[in-house]
């Protein structure tokens, strides 16, 4: 169920017929009725199938690595270790898709040689007639590794006599903020609270794994058709495999769910690799073991927080510390050490603030993006600490929230000055109020309610120089044809822009073709990945049929004799507006246009707003293009003799601009109520040294259907987002404030504060316990 | 990556006990543990003898003296099956959350026995009733208390040229309760981190008959036989209920895993034992 609350104040007079309607997508009956196809469904005459040797071990030298056995069996290919591969054997892991970037240490060994430092660590690739096969090559394949002495703690690996793991120290990247004055902000209040919490590592845990088909064609072209939420790697694909860019063709059909894990390269060049060693296609579909190692699964944090506030709220100063978990490479960890650093005071105004924070390399698992790319956890650790001060301070939270809400026009953490709408307020009430009224505990249940709210970014980082570009054209028989290359990643990223075309040409969406997922035959529309596919595709595509909308108005204002402006197109007819028996169909007006020549398609390029990066020593700078607000209010029930935590009402109320297609937002709000749940009580990757304890779904723990509580999506729209119709991003934003939501809940039930998640019940029943013993119980 | 393996396909129940005595390899019901134990390499055996066409083994029977079901019977047909709610109230509560609904309509009462393992999710409900476990050869049938069927852990005194056919009881007393608690890390799809069952009957404002088993706090699913004596016979006071419980926990042997450490089991052990004689009492003692 979801409910519209839209703001007038924006754009006027706005009268849309497809946009924001409750539209079944045009990606919907082909998934329900399994004609879908993926990645691991093609098939090619000839085709090998390739199989990985993952690396035992966490941290050790490897003497040698020898693959006679291996290569003398029948039906083995190929059978590739990094002696085999260019003399580089790198691939970049910086940012994809774009010009931008350059952080330190962002290449990885394709295969590893003469170290391992990291479980599941790539080193060997066979390709043969089999899956059976393949993995018998595995077999044969002998390593001989030296273990030694590896560092598996973010702390751990600051210290000046750690191992270091790669390059020449263990630090990744590193922030600081400084601004007004923390001494004076903290002279000011009239409490201060310090307290440290720290995250876990998630797993993305998407249905489809890794999965890809390589082959060069006739042309020598390098051919990959992949699961993957950035076509864009062809450029890396090339750069690795010393290839012109111009021969080496990725394509994305539909994905099966990337939330981040399918950024960064994943299968890609191993199987560019030995399709051109084999000369044969070349197929992998990653086991769900093998998936577990082999992306990179969300950073666990910790964050320190001390904070001033007044007595009547209003906060005074805020100095953290935020550390990661880098793990044994560096791919996106200082973009998502920046995320936590500007998400790390939440939706809040604070003039005195001093923030360091520290992304270190260890021989855990590399960790990467993943949906919220650490403005999640930021968001989770501050929203807990907003939490506790109300309580010391015996405010009611909302209230103590609504003193220091960040607010259209003011600067945030890094001094950049939000333009759009602010809604928080609007949002939390509405979440919470939804909520009802809290349950009384009784003799076996406790019961609580908790509030999260958050500011997350849409769009890429200013200075990556973000564009996109979009190609709408009309066919002489009306239907509308839109080029773009975004990956459709599930949420709707192709059927938005057939709805965005159908609104501005007049067509109903689901007569709009969309080719997508295909960065060589369609115009580059960028990666699906930091809630910007919505806003920088659609806002190219809205561009693009705006323009072909206005050249076939200017001409139909000639055959009406009215002026471009009194005209309209909609319900497949061209129509003047004060008259509308006066009209035309859609097909009949392409093809007069057509007649007279009328350029009917057109290309056009969004450019997203661009910056030059932060002030070093302070900080400040315009680090995104826009943020999206809103709240999430959960209900739980928390078991006093287990501890178990049963989450009854799951509410989101965020801004999202303008809904595109509603049951997408809807279906995104759900998604996150539930991935944000997981995180909160169940999900965590367990490593002993470095070695992965559970890579199965049977004891990594995501939420099951059954897991699924009563959920609520409220879509409010302030129309004043970057995207098109003013839409703001919302893929991320809507999971930023679940887990903290449901952690709060938690507290409020048991009456404390677990500084660490995920809340399992054993957790949660050593606090109860804790809290009996100290009241005497 | 599932290994390959020989599945011989009997049609009938006396050629599954032919092929078991033969060797042929082990009985292959759901698999629904079967399969990912392949996967993951703990499962060794490549020769399986598959019961899914045996419709022989896939029954309930409600009579006066008891309940009967075949050991084919999926988790699916006992949420189906009327008769349950008042012949096994604990098992359909267990059977309400047994993994998930793909698995509960492959996974078969007999596989989630003779799987022998301490989370099995049935077996402390059956436990409780007091069941008894038919087992058939060709050369022989015996029936066994479900309590005697367990060595250790994954060790049953099923022999090799065995099946499990028929898992029985007695009918409930009149005045009884029969609860079932699975405590886990999450609703579906859950590996239990501790179970416990109950059955209380009240017969003239004394506890006639108690029965009480634990599953994941030890090598096998046990039957807390010193926590039983303590409550025979006697009205239930809630001293005399927290005796029981630590009684039982006493009996527990759980270990430390990822879902929970060992302290946590027994804690929860007692904690939830504690709550059910509770529930169970109140509940026999009103009905």
């Amino acid at each position: 169920m979801s409910e519209i609350d839209t703001s007038p104040n924006y754009i006027a007079n706005v009268n849309l017929r497809q946009v924001g309607k409750n539209k079944p997508r045009n990606d919907s009956p082909t998934k329900v009725f399994g004609r879908a196809v993926y990645a691991g469904d093609f098939h090619m005459d000839g085709m090998l199938y390739a199989k990985v040797l993952h690396s035992d071990r966490a941290c050790a030298n490897i003497k040698s690595v020898n693959t006679s056995a291996a290569r003398a069996l029948e039906g083995v290919h190929s059978v590739l270790t990094a002696e085999n591969l260019p003399a580089s054997n790198a691939v970049m892991t910086d940012l994809p898709g774009q010009v931008g970037g350059g952080t330190k240490n962002t290449k990885q060994p394709i295969l590893a040689k003469e170290r391992v430092r990291f479980y599941g660590e790539p080193i060997a690739l066979v390709a043969a007639e089999s899956y059976e096969l393949a993995q018998k090559a595995l077999e044969l394949i002998v390593v001989d590794f030296e273990e030694t002495e590896g560092v598996f703690d973010a702390f751990e690996a600051q210290k000046p006599d750690a191992p270091v793991v790669y390059g020449d120290d263990n630090i990744v990247a590193a922030y600081k903020i400084r601004k007004g004055d923390i001494e004076k902000g903290f002279a000011e209040a009239d409490y201060v609270l310090e307290n440290t919490f720290s995250s876990q590592y998630q797993e993305q845990a998407f249905l489809e794994p890794e999965a890809a088909v390589a082959w060069v064609d006739e042309h020598d072209m390098l051919n990959i058709r992949s699961s993957t939420q950035v076509v864009e790697h062809f450029r890396a694909v090339a750069d690795a495999l010393g290839l012109p860019h111009n021969k080496v063709h990725l394509q994305a059909p539909y994905v099966g769910g990337g939330f981040g894990g399918k950024e960064v390269m994943t299968i890609e060049v191993w199987l560019a690799l030995l399709a051109m060693d084999s000369q044969r296609p070349v197929k992998l579909v990653q086991t769900r073991e093998n998936s577990f190692v082999s992306h990179g699964p969300r950073h666990p944090f910790t964050f320190t927080h001390k904070t001033g506030v007044t007595k009547d709220g209003k906060i005074t100063a805020m100095k953290i510390t935020a550390t990661s978990d880098a793990g044994a490479y560096a791919k996106l960890s200082p973009y998502i050490l920046l995320y936590a650093t500007v998400g790390a005071t939440g939706p809040y105004r604070v003039d005195n603030l001093w923030i360091d924070s520290t992304s270190a390399a260890t021989n855990n698992l590399p960790t990467c993006a993943y949906r919220g790319f650490g403005t999640m956890q930021a968001n989770t650790a501050c929203e807990a600490q907003i939490e506790e001060l109300a309580r010391l301070i015996g405010m009611d939270s909302l209230d103590l929230r609504r003193k220091n809400f960040i607010k259209t026009g003011d600067p945030n953490t890094t001094g950049q000055i939000i333009r759009s709408a602010v809604w928080s307020d609007q949002c939390a009430t509405k979440a919470l109020t939804a909520l009802g009224e809290r349950q009384e505990k009784t003799d076996t249940h406790l019961f609580g309610h908790g509030l999260a709210c958050y500011q997350q970014s849409y769009g890429r980082i200013r200075w990556m120089k973000d564009t996109s570009e979009s190609w709408v054209g009309l066919e002489v028989d009306g239907t509308a044809i839109v080029r773009c290359s975004v990956t459709d990643i599930g949420a709707g990223q192709m059927s938005s822009l057939a709805q965005i075309t159908g609104e501005i040409l007049g067509v109903p969406m689901n007569e709009v073709t969309v080719y997508f997922g295909d960065g060589h035959v369609n115009p580059l529309g960028g990666t699906s990945t930091a809630s910007r596919a919505l806003y920088m595709t659609g806002k190219a595509t809205e561009l693009a049929a705006r323009n072909v909308r206005n050249n076939l108005l200017e001409c139909m204002a000639e055959h009406f004799s009215v002026s471009p402006g009194e005209l309209d197109l909609g319900d497949s007819k061209v129509f003047v507006i004060d008259d509308p028996e006066r009209s035309m169909s859609i097909k009949e007006m392409v093809k007069h246009c057509a007649s007279l020549g009328v350029h009917r398609h057109s290309l056009e390029i969004y450019r997203a707003p661009t910056s030059e990066g932060l002030d070093p020593e302070t900080g400040q700078g315009e680090v995104f293009p826009d943020f999206t607000y809103g709240a999430h209010a959960a209900s739980v029930s928390v078991d006093i003799d287990t501890g178990e935590v049963n989450v009854i009402k799951s509410v989101g109320a965020h801004d999202v601009g303008q809904a595109i297609n509603l049951r997408t937002v809807e279906g995104q709000i759900e998604g996150s109520a539930l991935m944000g749940q997981g995180f909160a009580l169940s999900e965590e990757l367990i490593l002993e040294k470095g070695i992965l304890q559970n890579g199965s779904f049977s004891e990594y723990l995501i939420p099951t259907s059954e897991d699924v509580p009563d959920i609520q999506s409220i879509v409010l729209e302030s129309r004043s987002g970057l995207g098109p119709f003013g839409s703001k991003g919302i893929g991320e934003p809507v999971l930023a404030p679940v887990a903290a939501s449901i952690v709060n809940a938690v507290a409020d039930a048991i009456g404390s504060r677990i500084h660490d998640l995920p809340l399992t019940p054993e957790k949660v029943l050593a606090a109860i316990t804790a809290n009996k013993a100290a009241t005497g119980e | 990556m599932l290994p390959h393996f020989e599945l011989s396909q009997p049609k009938s129940l006396s050629e599954v006990f032919g092929s078991l005595a033969a060797g042929k390899g082990r009985p292959f019901a759901g698999g629904t543990i079967l399969v990912p134990d392949l996967r993951g390499g703990s499962e060794t055996s490549r020769r399986f003898i598959s019961l899914a066409q045996i419709d022989a083994l896939r029954y309930i029977k409600h009579e006066e003296t008891g309940t009967t079901m075949g050991s084919g019977t999926t988790i699916a047909d006992i949420l189906k099956d009327q008769g349950m709610v008042s012949a096994a109230p604990a098992l359909v509560a267990a059977s309400d959350i047994f993994a998930g609904a793909m698995v509960r309509t492959a996974a078969t009462v007999g596989g989630n026995i003779c799987c022998g393992s301490p989370s099995a999710d049935t077996v402390p409900s059956l436990l409780t009733l007091g069941a008894a476990v038919t087992l058939c050869s060709e050369k022989e049938t015996r029936k066994v208390p479900l309590n005697e069927f367990f060595l250790g852990y994954k060790k049953l005194i099923l022999r090799p040229d065995e099946l499990l056919t028929a898992i029985s009881w007695r009918p409930l007393q009149p005045g009884s309760a029969h609860l079932f608690y699975k405590l886990a890390r999450r609703k579906g799809d859950a590996i239990t981190v501790t179970g416990v069952s109950v059955m209380i009957a009240v017969s003239g404002n004394i506890c006639s008959e108690v029965r009480i088993a634990l599953g994941s706090v030890a090598p096998t699913v046990f039957r807390a036989d010193q926590a039983e004596d303590l409550l025979r016979g006697q009205i239930l006071t809630s001293e005399l209920i927290e005796k029981a419980a630590k009684a039982a926990a006493d009996q527990c042997r759980p270990i430390d895993d990822n879902r929970a450490s060992a302290a946590y089991r027994l804690q929860t052990a007692e904690a939830l034992v504690r709550r059910l004689l509770t529930q169970a009492w109140q509940k026999a003692s009103t009905t």
